[in-house]
């Protein structure tokens, strides 16, 4: 190792050190672990309230989560990613749009990150009150947070929002969401008594999503988790209209600057974890973050996977944030 | 960029390729491209360098599809292949910066610009004229925006080589450019002839390719055009003047084209007379370097060789 990079090192050291401290602090103080209510007998409505408080505290932590871990700076690669997209921008013409309005179906948004930016942009920025967007995930838990924190938008924009329960593998089976507590479906516990994340099972599918219907497909960071990539990618140009547009925010690769790599690697493979573990009490699941980011293809492959799945692109088909950490990818369906 | 060269540094696999088709005439890009008339008015008809192609020499020879709507399985290849960054006499044009359902796209949105601007609001009225949505323009970098601008520049770079027969016809007969200096100055006016149907807009254009993340890639279209406007011109200097022609030429051309921004005289004349005064004074400055240059270079091998004959050892 150079002499460079071993000094980049030990203040990355210094730094970690300091940040873990700091979050001995946070856990000591201020984190308060889930309940364990499993065993106690309380009325339905204690219940909902109680499970709604743990996705509270969910949503929190997922938030914090990501803001330790990239500095906050996840928050200015989600609003870039919206803003480069533009959603519900229409040029003026006499009457509404021909076409009718737009839809836009946000992959693995279940908390909602992604879809409130655009319907922001689109009912606010644009004055295009017609968006509608549906959110979609495998994962009922998120989909309850996002589901909670809709609540604090004004109501126009409530109402152009609707939650779905979908494997993004196969749009052609999907389910409203039913918030937890279901009657229909118990919810399961594991040896500790907290809830178990329960995912989306076709086989409770009531509706779907049709084809040629999207007008604008995007997933942020969710496409690295697809156990199946490329039928995902199938599935969004089913149910695109001709014309749509498929966006992906995704972390990528920054191997076009050495040492910036480095560092973001002694990162995020040493501190990342460890964030994980103080503040989530969770070091597998971002043990696990972290070696998806890696395994995930690089942003020229990822590309030719979109063009393989009948996409066309535009110039290199990708764009690269912070050096290649973060890449958004984007893909027209054409005309039939 | 390099100095021109005409040699081949594809394989000698494509070279075999080339030379078992039948020879083309040679030089003059004028003879491989189809003249097209000259316009005046704003069209993305009458010079397509990119979706159809009128020469079968470019069709044949490179994988590009011409039709946006089947996804092209070749696309990414074509994207990987180098650069080149010379002109060649004996090979085709390499494909352009833009893929084919970009190229549709722009082109369709480029007939708005006059009314509209370099905007989104172009973009997505070219998106419907071609059966696409509002939201397909958001298919391109950045919104679309730059792309678009981008879009302007290759496209009337790219259409001068069509514009050679024309400008050059009456070569010969008086009125006509003939020397190297007198083609530049007819290239870079019919360039700027090129701005015309997009004058109105072209400080909002200016103004996006001066913000720092666009300099990069519209500080390389403009050495591209002082580039093609050289070669088209039947400049051959292999010498640092290549330099030095280039990127004197790159700044009055985009002195001449911020002067025409403001130009409300009757056919650009105020312009066209700006861009000879400019290119007169460089060319004075070229002949005044050269001129010191010389006079330095005789004297100081005189001294040498009046040294030489004292005896000193040099």
């Amino acid at each position: 190792m150079t002499e460079e990079g071993r000094i980049v090192l030990s203040v990355l050291g210094a730094l970690t050190f300091c940040a873990i401290l700091a979050f001995f602090a946070i856990y000591f103080v201020r984190i308060k672990r889930p309940t364990h209510f499993g065993y106690e007998t309380v009325t339905e409505s204690e219940k909902r309230e109680r499970v709604a408080g743990v996705f509270t505290s969910v949503a929190e932590s997922y938030d914090r989560m990501n803001d330790l871990m990239s500095f906050g700076w996840h928050r200015v690669w989600k609003d870039h990613f919206v803003a480069s997209l533009n959603p519900g921008f229409s040029p003026l013409t006499a009457g509404p749009d021909p076409r009718g309005p737009q839809h836009i179906l946000d992959i693995a948004g279940g908390t909602g990150d992604i879809a409130f930016r655009m319907l922001h942009t689109a009912h606010v920025l644009n004055a295009n009150p017609a968006v509608r967007v549906t959110i979609s995930d495998i994962n009922r838990a998120m989909l309850t947070v996002g589901k909670q924190r809709s609540t604090t938008l004004p109501a126009s924009q409530q109402a152009a929002l609707s939650f779905v329960e979908a494997n993004a593998e196969n749009l052609s089976q999907t389910r409203p969401l039913h918030p937890y507590p279901s009657p229909l479906e118990p919810t399961s516990t594991d040896a500790h008594g907290r809830q178990e994340q329960a995912f989306f099972d076709p086989a409770t599918a009531t509706s779907s999503i049709p084809s040629n219907s999207v007008d604008l497909y995007t997933v942020a960071f969710g496409i690295r988790n697809f156990s199946n990539i490329p039928a995902a990618l199938r599935e969004a140009h089913r149910v695109l209209k001709p014309g749509g547009v498929f966006a992906c925010l995704e972390f990528s690769k920054a191997d076009r600057f050495p040492l910036f790599n480095a560092v973001y690697k002694e990162w995020s493979f040493r501190a990342i974890p460890l964030i994980g573990q103080l503040v989530a009490a969770d070091r597998d699941s971002y043990q696990y973050l972290v070696e998806s980011i890696e395994r995930f293809p690089s942003q020229r492959d990822f590309r030719d996977m979109i063009v393989d799945a009948g996409f066309v692109v535009a110039g290199e088909g990708y764009e690269d944030l912070t050096g290649g950490v973060a890449a958004i990818h984007k893909g027209m369906k054409p005309r039939a | 960029m390099h100095p021109p060269t005409v040699s081949c540094s594809a394989g000698a696999a494509a070279t075999r390729r080339l030379l078992l088709r039948p020879l083309r005439p040679a030089i003059l890009p004028s003879s491989r491209l189809t003249p097209a008339p000259p316009s005046r008015s704003l069209s993305s008809t009458t010079c397509r360098p990119i979706t159809s192609s009128p020469s079968p020499f470019n069709n044949k020879n490179n994988n590009r599809p011409t039709s946006l709507h089947r996804p092209q399985q070749k696309q990414q290849q074509q994207q990987q292949q180098p650069l080149r960054t010379y002109h060649s006499h004996t090979h085709p044009a390499p494909p352009g910066p833009f893929t084919p359902a970009e190229a549709h796209l722009l082109s369709a949105a480029y007939l708005h610009v006059p009314a509209h601007g370099f905007t989104p609001e172009a973009l997505a009225l070219g998106a419907r004229d071609i059966g696409l949505l509002d939201i397909s323009p958001a298919v391109l970098p950045d919104g679309g925006a730059f792309a678009l601008i981008r879009w302007h520049l290759y496209f009337q770079r790219t259409c001068l080589a069509g514009k050679v027969h024309d400008i050059f016809a009456g070569e010969g007969e008086g009125g006509a450019p003939r020397t190297v200096g007198e083609r530049v100055e007819a290239l870079a006016w019919a360039r700027l002839r090129g701005n015309e149907g997009v004058v109105g807009r072209w400080q909002e254009a200016l103004a996006i390719m001066a913000q720092p993340s666009y300099v990069p890639a519209s500080l390389k279209e403009l050495a591209q055009l002082a580039d093609e406007i050289l070669y088209l011109a039947g400049d051959v200097s292999v010498d640092p003047s290549w330099y030095t022609k280039r990127a004197s030429l790159s700044t009055i051309y985009a002195a001449a084209e911020l002067f025409q921004t403001t130009d409300t005289s009757p056919g650009f004349r105020e312009t066209r007379a700006f861009l000879r005064r400019r290119l007169d004074e460089a060319a004075r400055a070229g002949g005044a370097v050269r001129a010191v240059g010389e006079w330095v270079g005789f004297n100081a091998s005189a001294a040498v060789n009046v040294l030489r004959s004292k005896g000193v050892r040099i």
